[in-house]
């Protein structure tokens, strides 16, 4: 990708060093802008993929691209959003490429997730038994990925990503209307899905009681 | 409702909206519930550490393309 640089030739080995401090730097600058977003991009990668091993693949890919076309994010913009931009046009790229079909979950993959990391998380509202305190995590998940893709996501995005309209707009390549709509109505779906969970554990969701 | 949820809402469009909450009763549940599922997404959805291996893996992909050029 990178042009040739005509002074490269007569490159002399000061000359060297100083390239080599000034990749340097970007490193040092990538880490500090892109690397820390790490967590966020992981799990926005399980939650695109369902799988511990694409996730990682992707996020590599990710951060590999996005180290090389640094120079072309713009500084002072949300270098997370910019991030979780690229992971989806990788994403949408490698499951068209090998036309694997996305959105399948695997609920025991999830299950067994939520084990492994039940005791790291600490629940301090246990005190508090209405149904909201009642819900599982898995089951939270589990709502929220058996929604329409494209609601899922910005409430994925907003909720949990915490980003804003406008670069979720920007993200998902859709005007900022429909962006609140998505919202709204996927909101509107997860609550009817959840309070079947809490009609389940004999929880009365009426509020007048 | 999804914009004053997520405080998105311009400064006139929310005095409209707290307006017509103190009307409403109706929209003031919804409102309320709207809050509460975002909520429960927020709390509930847990996120993962990425590994370590992956961390290290990243570093060392950003320090060899150095090398590259």
């Amino acid at each position: 990708m990178d042009k040739p640089d005509p002074t490269r030739n007569t490159t002399t080995r000061t000359k060297k060093e100083s390239l080599s401090k000034e990749e340097r730097q970007k490193q040092l600058e990538f880490q500090k802008e892109a690397v820390v977003h790490l967590n966020s991009l992981y799990n926005y990668a399980l939650h695109l993929t369902m799988n511990p091993s694409d996730a990682e693949d992707l996020v590599q890919e990710t951060y590999l691209k996005a180290y090389r076309f640094f120079n072309s994010f713009e500084r002072g913009t949300n270098c997370k959003a910019w991030l979780f931009k690229i992971l989806k046009n990788n994403y949408i790229n490698r499951f068209r490429k090998n036309s694997k079909e996305p959105g399948k979950v695997d609920y025991d993959l999830i299950k067994d997730f939520y084990h492994s990391i039940k005791d790291v998380q600490n629940d301090t509202s246990e005190a508090e038994s209405d149904y909201f305190h009642s819900l599982l995590h898995e089951e939270v998940h589990q709502a929220l990925h058996s929604l329409p893709e494209e609601f899922r996501e910005v409430i994925q995005l907003c909720d949990i990503d915490g980003f804003t309209y406008e670069e979720i707009a920007n993200m998902v390549e859709s005007p900022i209307g429909t962006v609140r709509s998505r919202l709204y109505r996927g909101r509107k779906l997860l609550r009817e899905q959840l309070e079947g969970y809490a009609k389940k554990y004999g929880f009365n969701t009426d509020k007048d009681h | 409702m999804s914009a004053a949820v997520d405080c998105e809402l311009r400064v006139k469009e929310e005095e409209g909206f707290l307006l017509h909450l103190s009307e409403c009763k109706e929209c003031r549940d919804e409102f309320e519930d709207a809050k509460k599922t975002k909520m429960i997404i927020k709390e509930k959805i847990v996120q993962f550490k990425a590994p370590q291996s992956l961390f290290n893996s990243i570093m060392e992909l950003t320090s060899m393309s150095s090398l590259e050029h």
